[in-house]
């Protein structure tokens, strides 16, 4: 659905009422307020308490980056016209993927935040393999993530090094692949839909309503992915991780499941990783290397955006090629 | 959903990251370098929705019927949780069940500590301290270390966790108690001075090291509960 359709579309409207999504708000508000205290008694199970606070937690973590992105998102459509995309670009996929790749760096937040941001890119006329690729390289390689590890990694330096080569080697591998097999077709047509040119509004309307669809848009998502990751580090009890010490390769496989299903904000789990100190440094570089390019909520995120026939390719792909990339770097330079 | 629904969601999300920045319950859920982004992202929540009213109102358009996506509807999920419920805080129930305790990250050059009688410390510090200083900046000296109860068995530790970024990535921090005063119940919230048991935390007890606490006194919970 596009914006302008949102604006103008109208609506029959008859007299008669009708239950629309405003009534069953205003609904389900009031049954909540009135049966509140019978909610927080049968939430009061000790594995729900630590679930919902950890959802929560994450909720409220992710929203201001995912504000952040779609303000950026909202910007590049009101103010940044294609064809300065174009000219700022090779035109060549082949060499525009590692620029996109590098430009990663110059977008400071996590994963939420860089999903809406690809989506404009790709509806802007960017090719999807280059928007990809900055979607995969931004939460992974800006300045925040790599001083945090840096802090959490204080005695191995070369940890920051390999992490960056890691993901941006990830981001590009999976860019070129897209560019040589990816089908467009496997992006939901709603993704891809150019905006109109926006005779009559301003600018600034452009931006506030690009910006506030595509909040919406991603929002539920988000939420969704955050109740996945709450459920899975209730579940998944960490503690036999110690075992795996001596097995690297089990050890690689394990850290990176975990980080799918931990869905841990980027700038934050390079300090659960240092602590796995039972485990080897590349287990642990797996772990750092996965979880900003692919996780519950990531795929949750991308499903919303892109379409699930997307989701569902992308992510076990991308897997993949992100725990090769680390395992490869991992073995090069630690 | 229709547009308005939509704002109103919006509205709420933004009003629930703004509760919990003003009465300072975010501190449950994120580190408290984050206050100034919750901020500003509930305003700017509130203020995209209030635009979106706006416009509606004053262009006299009839909003459409716009969005198939039911996904929309999930974003209500942390505004209950936030106004109805209010998770508290992480506490006894992640120190019993996660066994990734005093993870701690090894750094050498230890600074010595304030010539004070008491010197408190954060029970990171402290159990950084014992676990890696070998110059023994701790012997001898009274610290005090605030924390909650952990009953284990037989054994009664003084817990905290650390957060970096949300609470999803706490690490329980525990340490010892030898010597405490019967009672203190579960989970509450002590200042205890006394001394660390040199040599006592080792890799075979995971870093946790031992405490003969002198004096033990029950504090108010407080609204910062993790250490970062």
């Amino acid at each position: 659905m596009t914006i302008t359709g949102e604006i103008r579309g109208r609506r029959p409207t008859g007299p008669r009422f009708r239950i629309t999504s405003l009534e069953v708000l205003c609904g389900i508000l009031v049954l909540a307020l009135i049966f509140q205290s019978s909610l927080v008694r049968l939430l009061d199970v000790r594995e729900l308490r630590t679930g919902s606070t950890v959802f929560v937690a994450i909720c409220v973590q992710a929203l201001p980056f995912l504000v952040v992105g779609v303000l950026i998102s909202g910007a590049i459509a009101a103010f940044v016209p294609p064809s300065l995309l174009r000219r700022l670009l090779p035109s060549s996929s082949a060499l525009a993927v590692p620029v996109a790749g590098v430009a990663g760096v110059a977008l400071p937040g996590c994963e939420c935040a860089s999903v809406p941001v690809a989506r404009r890119l790709m509806q802007q006329g960017v090719a999807p393999a280059v928007a990809l690729t900055f979607l995969l390289a931004a939460p992974a390689v800006n300045p925040i993530v790599l001083v945090a590890t840096a802090v959490a990694f204080n005695d191995t330096p070369l940890m920051v090094v390999a992490r960056f080569v890691g993901s941006l080697l990830t981001a590009v591998v999976m860019g070129w692949l897209w560019a040589r097999f990816g089908k467009l077709e496997w992006i939901a047509a709603r993704a891809l839909e150019r905006l109109p040119s926006h005779e009559g509004t301003s600018r600034w309307a452009v931006f506030l309503e690009s910006a506030r669809h595509d909040l919406v848009d991603a929002g539920g998502f988000l939420v969704l992915g955050g109740l996945f990751a709450a459920a899975f580090k209730v579940l998944v009890p960490v503690s036999w991780m110690n075992t795996l010490s001596g097995q690297v390769v089990l050890g690689v496989l394990v850290m990176g499941l975990l980080a799918v299903v931990l869905a841990l904000c980027s700038e934050a789990d390079a300090f659960v990783a240092v602590s796995f100190s039972s485990l080897p440094l590349l287990p642990r570089l797996v772990f750092l290397v996965v979880g900003p390019a692919v996780d519950v909520k990531l795929i949750a995120m991308q499903a919303g955006a892109f379409g699930r026939s997307f989701a569902l390719r992308f992510a076990p792909l991308t897997f993949v090629v992100a725990v090769l990339c680390a395992v490869v770097t991992g073995v090069v330079l630690l | 959903m229709r547009r308005e629904t939509q704002n109103i969601l919006l509205i709420l999300l933004g009003g629930a990251l703004l509760k919990i920045s003003f009465s300072g319950l975010y501190l449950r859920y994120v580190q408290k370098g984050f206050l100034p982004l919750l901020v500003i992202a509930g305003v700017v929540m509130v203020g995209l929705a209030g635009f979106s009213i706006y416009r509606d109102v004053c262009g006299a358009r009839v909003p459409s019927h716009s969005h198939s996506s039911r996904s929309v509807w999930l974003m209500l999920l942390p505004v209950l949780a936030v106004f109805l419920i209010s998770p508290p805080a992480l506490g006894v129930d992640v120190v019993n069940t996660s066994s990734d305790t005093n993870r701690t990250t090894s750094r050498g050059g230890f600074s010595a500590l304030p010539s004070d009688q008491v010197v408190p410390l954060s029970l990171t510090e402290f159990v950084t301290r014992t676990a890696w200083d070998d110059s023994g900046t701790l012997d001898g000296r009274t610290v005090r270390l605030t924390g909650f109860l952990v009953r284990q068995g037989d054994h009664t530790y003084v817990a905290r966790l650390a957060i970096s970024c949300c609470a999803a990535d706490a690490r329980p921090l525990k340490v010892h108690l030898t010597g405490l005063q019967a009672g203190f119940g579960d989970g509450q919230w002590v200042e205890v001075t006394g001394k660390a048991v040199p040599k006592s935390a080792t890799k075979e007890n995971s870093y946790i090291p031992t405490f003969t606490v002198e004096n033990a006194v029950p504090v108010a919970v407080p609204a910062e509960q993790y250490e970062s």
